[in-house]
Parts: C-alpha cells; structure tokens; sequence
C-alpha cells in the first residue's frame, strides 16, 4: 500500500513537472499576447471595454461589499480583543488597522474574492466558447481569440480591481470604526485618524490592486482558452481558474509585500 | 487550390492522422465519409490550421500553412468559409449579427447599413426572412445550421468547408440544404469540402470523395468510382453491410 | 426601467430564496441519512484521499506565502519600534483564528468544492444520478453523505498541516526579510499564543469545511443544460461558499471566543 503510493507520488510529481513546463510556457505566451493585444485596437469591438467593466462591476459589487466588510469587522474585532488582553490601550487600534488595511489587507482580500467572482465568470464563459467550437468560429474569422476576449477583460479587470479596491478599502475602514465603537467603545474620532498611512502604504496597495486585477483574467482567460472538450471541461476549467488565480494572488501578494518592505516601508 | 502531401499527426500521442495526401481542384466538390472517429473533422480542423502536423505540407494557394505563424493564418483563414459541426454560433450575437461577423471583420471599413443589408439577404437567401434579430438559442436545430451556413458562405470564400452539414435533421431538411449548399456553390464559383455521415445524400452531392478509416485515407477519388473499389474497408462502408473488417 | 428594476431586484430575492431553501432541504435530507449513519464506506475513503491528500500541494503553498504576507505585515511595526517580539506573535495570532481559516477555506473550496460540484453536475447531465436511482441505490447515502463528511474532516486537518507550513514559512521570512532570528520568532511564539487560539481556528475550518460541502453538493446536483450549465454551477458554488465562509466567520468569531 505505501509502496504503491510512493511510486504513484513519484509518476505524478514527474507527471506534474512536465505538464507544469507546458502549462507556464503557454501562460506565458497568453500573457505576452495580452500585453501586446492592449495595442490591436483594431480587434476589439468598439465599447466592449466599458460592457465588461460593467459586467465586473456589476458581477462583484455586492459580493465585495457583504464580505469585505464582515472581514474587516472580524479582524478589528480580533485585534481589540488581543490589545484588551495586553494592554487595554485602544487608541492606536484605529490608526494602525487604516494602515494594515491600506497596504495588506484590503488588497489580497479584494483579489481573492474577485479571483472567485470574477475569475470564475470569465473561466466558464470562455471555456464555453471553447467546447461549442465558437473560439475556433472566431479564429475562422480572422479574429484572434486573445485580442477579442481576454484583453477587453484584462483592461475592465485592472480598472475595476482599482476601483472596487479603494471602494472596499472606504467600506472596511467604516465596517471596522462601527465594529470598535460597539464592541470596545473606541471613539470613531479615535479611530478616523490617518496620519499613519504614509506614501509607501499607498504605493504599495495601489500597485497590489494594479498587478493582482490584471493577473486574475490573464490566469482564468488561459484556464478558459485550454479548456478540454467533453461534459466535464467546463468545470474543470471554472475549477483551475478559481484555484490558479486565487494562487497568483498570493503569490504576487508576497512578492510585493517583500519588496515594498525592503525599499519604501 | 488545396494540396496535402503526407501528412501526419499526433494528437496526445495518438496518430490521428496517418500520411494523408490530397489534392483539391479549384472548383471540384470533394466528399469526406468514414465511420465515427476515422479522423475527418480533425482532417479540416488541421486544413484550417487548429492543429499543426508533425509532418508533411499543405499547400493553400501555393502557401505551406503548416509553416507560417498563427497570425498569417488569422488571414488566410479569411478565406475559407467553415461550417461547424455544431454550428458554432456566437450566444452573445443575434441571428443576423452571427452572420455579418465575418463579412465585419474582413472589411473594418464597411458601412453599418450596408453591413446590414447584406446579412438580411444572406439570411434571405437561405430562408431565414424574419428572424434575423431573434437569439440563436430560440431558433431549431434546421434553423440553426442554416445561419451557420450564411455565416460561412457570406464572405463568398474560395474554399467552403461543411463539416456534417445535414446531421440531425430530416430528409426533406437535407435535401434542402443540399440544394441551398449547391446553389451557393454555383453563385459563388467556391471550392466544397463536406463531411456527412449520410453517405447516401452526400453521393448526391459530391463529384469526388475521400474514405477516411483509422486516419488513413482508404479511397480518394470520384463518386462514380467509389462502387468498384476493391478495398474491403471502403466496400463495406459504402454498402453498410454488417460482414467485413470494420 | 423602474419597474424592470424593481423586476430584476425581486427576481433575484426569490432566486436567492430558492437557493437558501433548497440549501436548507439538503441538510435535512443529509441529518435524515445519517440516523441511523449508513451511508458508503468506500466512496467515503475515496473521497477522504480524493480531497484530503489531493489538496496537500494547494495547501502547503498557499499557507507558505500567507505566513510570509503575514510575517511582513507585522514587520512593518519592528521597523518602526524595533519590536522584535511582537512577529511570532503578531504571525501566529493572525494565522491561527483568522487568515489561516479563510484563505485555506476558500483554496478549499476552490480546490475541492468546485471540483466536486464539476463532478456531481456531470453526473446530472449525463443522467449517471438517475442511473443509480434506476438501481434503487439512495444517491444521498452513496454520494452526497460521504462527501459532506470527508469535506468537513479533510478541512480541519488540511488547517493544521496549513498552521503548522504557514507559522513556519513565517519564521523563514521573519529570518530573511525581517531579520528575526528562529528563537526570538518561538520564544514570541510560544509565549503569548495559547491552544485556544488554535482551537478557535479549527473549529472554524471544520464549520467551513460543512459549508463548503453544502454548496458544493446543492450546486452540484441542481444542474441544468449541459456542459455549459456545468461551468455556471461550479462558478455560482465557489461564489456562495465564499460568501457562506465570510459570513460565518463573522458569526463564529464572536460566539467562540
């Protein structure tokens, strides 16, 4: 038994490595290919950008809001209780959470939660056109399914992650204020005070917002664009979207949090 | 017009296609049949360049497709009109803007009204007056090959690629269509390429097909001559019979 | 417009409704399974490796780079008071109750939700659900049973693997880009964290890993049309557990404290 599930560990970690190569090559072409299709404004239906914008907007607003401020509630929450338990001193808990939440928080948590939302929209739409052929109806007519599809998305997506960010930034920050007052009676005139947040806190959360909004339709665009065709492709695709953009979320998040750290903060 | 020598292609480590060589007059209307998986669509797919041989050349119009970059292909690909084998409508499109789509996208130039008006006669043309501005999803299965049709024929592409033109549909329908798909022939002076798994109709069709079995291609030539084909595969295909290899 | 937007707004309360609703039945049916607990043992183990030890990879990376993010968040405070005790603890603490659970929650649910919503909606359309009905065998007691059970246990311990991988990618990154060494990351660690900070996420993870389950199960066999409907539910279950994980973490953090 364990032999044989060391031995298939083995066949698919080797599996996976080379599946893993084809797989980065192929993101890597997509990416360079939406990076290139942002200046073929010729492909692109003219409007196309505000209708997705919309769409995100229109697909995540409500979802953002409900848990981006439950999320900012609890953690205010969880830090009162800690300083309660140290110090007692509620004064810095408001400057301080503005502060994480500008440069932390809000940022990882907005993408995770566009990665699910949004991510996983634009996975199952386009690795639908994938297994009813009208990606390949598309490239009949001379149109690349890159420049159509994903750039329009990657374009809304970064915009719509900007501002869907500071919105949830505003939104967390009241959430939290409300959540101090109740609960540990902090001042809201205690709580509002910003002059923690310097330059760096908002560099480093604005190019967060910046890079993880244009990950998200690169990533699941790619996810879509592969689909496998057969009943389970779709899903599967809707799967590895959510999984493999939420990932880069992550994984961007940290690098960004590391440099910031080491140069501006 | 289409030239294939010895092409070969894996997919996944499967030989699909298996030293395939072909050679499409202008003009001639070529019939492609084989029984379920010999490798037909993925025969056209490749011709359209979606996948790419390990070996061999095709030759469109003395271009080797298997040699340029996909964005060369994007504009030869402009002028081969392809009928899906499921349609492949556009769901966020109406009837008449699936149908403008490609006429759209050869000429960026064109006038909105013009573009218009041509859709409107197309779908005319092939007995769809009146639903132009209804979605794909609302229309029947007849109904929705037939905008698949306009759509591939409104560019009056030299080559025309119908991949199961008739499947799903009633005698009278593919009869229909068989006529329409003629008389489209003639108006536009087109190369044909059909797949059908009605062997019968398509012999009606065609000057010339194409056996293809397990990716090889067992007889290529005239319709007329398919009957005294002494390959037991294509003999057994041909009559339906129960007795034989396949 | 305004009655069609009034239209839309009612439209989507009753589908919000139905949801809720057939959520609800779903766990009657699942409690109504359980008494007395005979459900499929070996589709249980199946889905116990299938989803516990599948998810280790998604895991242990996403735990890795969230104990670096949250090693670097509390970095921010030791450059400026110099406060090297506060990052084991200031780690540890957002990782065990809060972070931990809900960004593993919603790789979970991305990972093992959607996938077994992709699963059960292609049993649906390709009528393999029916199948089993036509062999008299109770498609809750053989599918959704041992799923909810195997999502709920394989949640939990893929949290502890998850702390144990994050509090140590955390001591990691605290040693190279903070420049806390691994003793005073423990001793900070050690000191001021009890079990019931632990405690306090797992039982969170477990609450999530039901939730999950519920969503992924009810997306999945309400599929409609297709391949394509497929896709739809995968993305409307990832998005209602996302949801239910946020809400009940709102909850759960103020009743288990």
């Amino acid at each position: 038994m364990i032999k044989q599930i060391s031995t298939n560990i083995f066949a698919t970690i080797g599996d996976k490595t080379i599946n893993i190569f084809v797989a980065a090559k192929t993101l890597f072409l997509v990416t360079l290919n939406t990076f290139r299709g942002v200046f073929h404004f010729k492909s692109r239906e003219k409007g196309e950008i505000l209708k997705q914008a919309y769409e995100i907007g229109n697909r995540s607003f409500l979802f953002v809001s409900v848990t981006l401020s439950a999320l900012g509630m609890v953690l205010v929450f969880q830090v009162c209780l800690q300083i309660n338990k140290i110090t007692g001193d509620q004064s810095q808990v408001g400057p301080e959470f503005i502060k994480g939440m500008i440069h932390a928080f809000v940022p990882i948590l907005t993408a995770m939660m566009l990665a699910t939302r949004v991510g996983a929209g634009i996975a199952a739409e386009i690795g639908s056109m994938k297994v009813t052929e009208q990606i390949d109806a598309l490239r009949m007519s001379g149109v690349d399914p890159i420049d159509y599809l994903i750039v329009p998305r990657f374009i809304a997506s970064i915009f719509m992650t900007f501002i869907l960010g500071i919105y949830a930034a505003l939104l967390v920050i009241l959430a939290g204020a409300f959540m101090a007052h109740h609960s540990f009676g902090v001042n809201y005139n205690v709580f509002f005070v910003f002059d923690k947040v310097t330059w760096g806190d908002l560099i480093i959360g604005s190019t967060k917002l910046l890079v993880h909004g244009s990950a998200i339709p690169v990533v699941s665009g790619y996810c879509g664009l592969t689909t496998k065709v057969g009943s389970e492709g779709v899903g599967t695709a809707t799967t590895r979207a959510v999984i493999n953009s939420s990932l880069a979320v992550i994984i961007l998040d940290f690098i960004i949090s590391a440099i910031g750290l080491m140069t501006i903060q | 017009m289409l030239k294939l020598t010895d092409i070969t292609l894996k997919l996944d480590g499967n030989l699909i296609l298996d030293n395939i060589s072909l050679n499409i007059q202008p003009g001639s209307i070529w019939g492609i049949i084989g029984p379920p998986a010999s490798g037909k669509s993925v025969l056209v797919k490749t011709i359209c360049g979606f996948f790419k041989p390990q070996r061999g050349s095709i030759l469109f119009n003395d271009t080797d497709i298997c040699k340029i970059p996909e964005a060369k292909m994007l504009e030869i690909r402009k002028q081969i009109g392809m009928l899906f084998q499921n349609n492949a409508l556009f769901d966020f499109m109406n009837v008449w803007e699936n149908v403008a789509f490609p006429l759209r996208r050869s000429n960026p130039e064109i006038d909105p009204g013009q573009l218009r008006q041509k859709a409107w006669k197309r779908l005319k043309k092939v007995g769809l007056a009146g639903s132009e501005n209804k979605l794909c999803s609302e229309l029947s299965g007849g109904m929705q090959k037939r905008v698949g049709i306009a759509r591939a024929t409104i560019n009056k592409a030299p080559l025309n690629i119908y991949d199961e033109p008739t499947a799903g549909l009633d005698p009278v329908t593919t009869s229909k269509i068989y006529d329409l798909l003629l008389e489209i022939k003639r108006q536009n002076s087109s190369t044909v390429l059909a797949i059908s798994s009605d062997v019968e109709g398509l012999r009606d069709f065609v000057d010339n097909i194409i056996v293809l079995y397990e990716g090889k291609v067992r007889y290529s030539g005239p319709e007329k001559d398919l009957e005294s084909s002494t390959d037991p595969v294509v003999h057994q295909f041909v009559r339906g019979e129960e007795e034989g290899p396949l | 417009m305004i009655s069609s937007f009034f239209a839309s707004v009612g439209e989507k309360i009753l589908n919000f409704s139905k949801i809720i609703g057939g959520i609800v039945y779903l766990f009657y049916q699942i409690i109504l399974a359980l008494l007395p607990p005979k459900f499929d043992l070996d589709e249980f183990w199946r889905n116990l490796y299938k989803m516990g030890v599948k998810s280790v990879p998604i895991i242990i990376l996403t735990a890795f780079f969230t104990g670096g993010i949250m090693v670097i968040q509390a970095s921010v405070f030791v450059k400026k008071f110099g406060a090297t005790s506060l990052v084991g603890w200031g780690a540890g603490y957002s990782v065990f109750r809060e972070v931990g659970p809900i960004l593993l929650g919603l790789m979970f649910s991305g990972r093992v939700g959607s996938n077994n919503t992709a699963e059960l909606g292609t049993m649906v359309v390709t009528e393999q659900i029916d199948g089993l009905k036509a062999l008299a065998i109770d498609p809750f007691r053989y599918l959704i049973v041992p799923r909810v059970l195997a999502m709920i246990i394989m949640l939990f311990l893929l949290t502890i693997i998850g702390n144990v991988v994050a509090i140590s990618g955390a001591a990691l990154f605290g040693k190279y880009i903070a420049g806390v060494s691994y003793a005073g990351f423990w001793t900070s660690f050690s000191q001021n964290l009890y079990l019931g900070d632990l405690i306090h996420g797992l039982i969170k993870a477990a609450i999530f890993g039901f939730i999950v389950s519920l969503n992924s199960c009810y997306f999945g066999i309400s599929v409609k049309g297709g391949a394509v409907g497929v896709g739809k539910a995968v993305n409307n279950s990832v998005v209602a557990s996302a949801l239910g994980i946020v809400i009940f973490d709102y909850i759960l953090t103020y009743n288990i404290t």
